[in-house]
């Protein structure tokens, strides 16, 4: 009796599973149907699900309807974006010695199941190695540190280098979904840092017309400014022949722009009155204050929130359905939607879920870590 | 060696002050900014009314709204429209009523739509919010990734599995669940048992169930009467309507291809409310857990020292707090909530969004149909930050008074 009382899993279960007759019965009852949910799911994973119809159009899932001839230049962005997320991973958790190893394994492993899984995403290992090196990389040196958002500016005109020769009219699936996300949430901070201060400028008509933006566009749903964006471009600008993708594109970043904004302004009105009399009375200039003392620490504020408002971006990237394109989900719909793969809706769903989550999952762990070391150098 | 006069006041003005001239020069950059960002915006309005005329015109069209007023043509089967007609009547709508009709009954499902979902996130997204601080570890879990799963996925995926694989998935009309109490799932909807009104009823009846809906409405109002002795209440009122026939119960009753009677609650509906419910109720889980541990934690040992149980803290110490604190994020999600009901359209509920389309498609005025719907998008927005605004200001006065 003495032994089990001693026992640390059974303090912890007494603690934490049966500490009240409320909590022990709740415990009796969620244990044994947990337990059923996770073996009937494994079960189903492992011994019912007919997976074929996600390995079989798996370049659907990814690509939507790219051309197999310049699949290279598809593969070649996948791989940059990796290394993107490298750099960005250097930005929010630095590579420390013990950690490296450990990490790197994992990340090796994951890619190489991957490949080993999907057929024709062996760019993955590539794409993997050169990520675990610009993580690597960008936190020992000091000097990729200090430039590292340039360095991500960088990547990210190369993976539109590499893949604008195909026109935009062939974009699609998990691919068209991350490019727009990008694209928004590039374009967004600097609209929004200009709305920001627009808002809280001196001149009226400056004012007004920032503040009703933000408050306008915050009030209507995302699916409606994107058709109307779509519908007006043409009607505005009739010889233009904008592709329905940037079309999408300029719509999500009208609408992303004003939640920009206010995330930028929270950052803006946390920084002390103080430091903007200070540079007054050291006889800066209106413009200069902005730019090199107010926006800084400002950004520092705002960045977190920019981060998750990209998260937000990526989750409402299905909604581009409304003006027909193919976008990740809407590419999985599509693989429904051939009567051949009839009754496979889960096995699908279940995929898109846990590549959907999986990504979320990454911008949710940098926005924390970012905000972390964010709130530890202010305390600094 | 000279003296350093330290002594101010002796002629020229502070050099830390700007000078007048440089304030007017301020002044006046400021004034010709206002008016360049004036005549920009006038300009850019003329343009894009010039575009349009063109555009418009090489079309062979016109900007009017007098489509509204002529019969839409097509079919809404889900819910009711208010006709003016000698009384008002609430009909289904039919291809004969006018687009503007057609609005009228989009703008009635978005907020039958949001109200419901609305009401039914807030509870649940308590109920999470308490559970991530349980005493119980499993609880604490599934709490932690329901919410973390709902926040890390699109809703859209979210509202298109509960459609596809989980609404469609259910038993066909023929095999519907059949639940005790008379209520049927099935793909094709599921029913409930209905009140039907029956206006023949005896005058007395009438009457007195007036007065005592009129009495319930005003004990609410005045705040006399509370918890169960209204539920006492509505529910003698209840009885009274069934005992008299002014409301007789409409049991639903299962055909070969149709079910009558009852109230049905059609597939795209529960897919809708499942997905924006579960999905709001975790953005709302987060905000309640974070004004409960956000709370000093001598409000949990001064209800412990008073011999309080952990359920009477939560319910008379902590929540009624938190409630206060959480108010303007519970907004921002309602408006937040309201907006997703336009992804209705995925899955074919006729809510505003999708109800435009139809009308733009069927009319070809996109353009005025949507200059409508963003109004009523704005209004919708307003109407509840002005609600909110006004309990939060309750509140606050009653936190003063006390």
């Amino acid at each position: 009796m003495t032994s089990l009382a001693a026992n640390p899993a059974w303090h912890w279960a007494r603690r934490n599973l049966f500490l009240k007759p409320f909590d022990t019965v709740l415990s009796l009852v969620l244990i044994p149907l947990l337990l059923w949910l996770a073996w009937s799911f494994l079960a189903w994973v492992v011994g019912q699900a007919q997976w074929q119809v996600v390995l079989g159009s798996i370049k659907v899932l990814m690509i939507g309807v790219f051309p197999d001839a310049a699949l290279w230049r598809a593969k070649t962005a996948g791989a940059l974006l990796l290394l993107l997320l490298g750099f960005a991973f250097a930005a929010a958790k630095p590579a420390t010695p013990n950690r490296c190893g450990r990490n790197a394994v994992g990340v090796l492993a994951t890619a190489g199941i991957v490949s080993a899984i999907f057929g024709g995403m062996a760019w993955v290992l590539p794409g993997a190695v050169g990520g675990l090196g610009a993580w690597v990389l960008a936190s020992r040196s000091d000097w990729l540190a200090a430039n590292v958002g340039r360095a991500c500016g960088l990547t990210v005109l190369l993976v539109f280098a590499v893949i604008s020769p195909v026109s935009s009219t062939y974009w699609g699936g998990l691919l068209l979904s991350v490019l727009l996300t990008l694209v928004t949430g590039l374009l967004t901070i600097p609209l929004g840092i200009l709305l920001a201060f627009g808002r809280q400028s001196e001149v009226a008509s400056i004012r007004i017309l920032c503040t009703g933006y933000i408050e306008m566009i915050r009030a209507v749903p995302l699916i409606l400014v994107v058709y109307l964006i779509w519908i007006a471009v043409p009607l505005l600008w009739p010889s233009s022949n904008v592709s329905d993708v940037v079309r999408g594109m300029i719509g999500f970043v009208v609408f992303y722009s004003a939640y920009a904004a206010e995330y930028v302004r929270s950052g803006l009105q946390a920084v002390p009155n103080g430091q903007i009399e200070a540079a007054k009375a050291l006889g800066y200039g209106a413009t200069d204050i902005k730019r090199l003392v107010v926006l800084p620490q400002a950004m520092r504020v705002a960045i977190p929130g920019l981060v998750g408002n990209t998260l937000d971006i990526f989750n409402y990237a299905p909604l581009v359905f409304i003006i027909g394109l193919t976008d990740f989900l809407r590419a999985g719909q599509m693989i429904l939607a051939d009567p051949a793969n009839s009754g496979k809706a889960l096995e699908v769903y279940v995929f898109l879920f846990a590549a959907y989550y999986a990504i979320g999952g990454v911008i949710t762990y940098l926005a924390r870590r970012i905000e972390d070391r964010v709130s530890r150098k202010a305390e600094k | 060696m000279t003296a350093i006069s330290l002594d101010p006041g002796t002629d020229a003005p502070p050099a830390f002050l700007p000078d007048r001239r440089r304030l007017r020069l301020l002044r006046l950059r400021r004034t010709v900014v206002q008016t360049a960002v004036v005549l920009l915006v006038v300009g850019a309005v003329v343009l894009v009314i010039l575009a349009l005329q063109s555009s418009f015109a090489a079309r062979g069209v016109d900007f009017s709204f007098g489509f509204l007023d002529q019969p839409a043509g097509f079919q809404i089967s889900e819910g009711v429209v208010p006709v003016l007609d000698g009384g008002v009547a609430l009909e289904p709508f039919s291809a004969s009523m006018t687009n503007a009709q057609a609005f009228v009954l989009g703008v009635i499902n978005t907020l039958k739509m949001a109200v419901l979902a609305i009401v039914l996130a807030t509870a649940l997204g308590a109920a999470i919010g308490v559970g991530r601080l349980s005493t119980n570890w499993l609880i604490r879990q599934v709490c932690f990734h329901i919410v973390e799963f709902m926040r890390n996925t699109p809703l859209l995926i979210q509202l298109t599995f509960w459609y596809t694989v989980v609404v469609l998935g259910l038993p066909s009309l023929k095999g519907a669940v059949a639940l005790p109490g008379g209520v049927y799932i099935s793909r094709q909807g599921t029913w409930l048992p209905w009140f039907h009104l029956d206006t023949a009823a005896p005058a007395w009846v009438v009457i007195a169930a007036l007065a005592g809906g009129a009495g319930l409405l005003a004990a609410l109002i005045v705040k006399r009467l509370r918890g169960k002795a209204l539920v006492f209440g509505a529910a003698g009122l209840l009885v009274l309507a069934l005992a008299g026939g002014l409301l007789t119960l409409d049991m639903p009753e299962l055909g070969k291809f149709n079910a009558k009677g009852g109230l049905k609650i059609s597939a795209e509906f529960i897919a809708l409310l499942l997905a924006i419910t579960l999905n709001s109720a975790a953005y709302i889980g987060e905000i309640v857990r974070g004004a409960i541990e956000s709370l000093p934690k001598g409000q949990w040992e001064a209800a412990a020292a008073l011999g309080f149980s952990r359920r009477h803290t939560l319910g008379d110490v902590v929540l009624p707090q938190v409630f206060r604190v959480v108010l303007p994020s519970f907004g921002n999600q309602y408006i937040g909530l309201a907006k997703n009901t336009s992804l209705g359209i995925a899955v074919g509920y006729p809510d505003l969004f999708n109800v435009f389309g139809t009308v733009a498609n069927q009319t070809g005025r996109t353009l005025e149909s949507i200059g409508i719907v963003m109004v009523i998008y704005l209004l919708i927005s307003l109407g509840i930050s002005w609600i909110i605004n006004r309990f939060n200001r309750r509140l606050g006065r009653k936190e003063k008074r006390s």
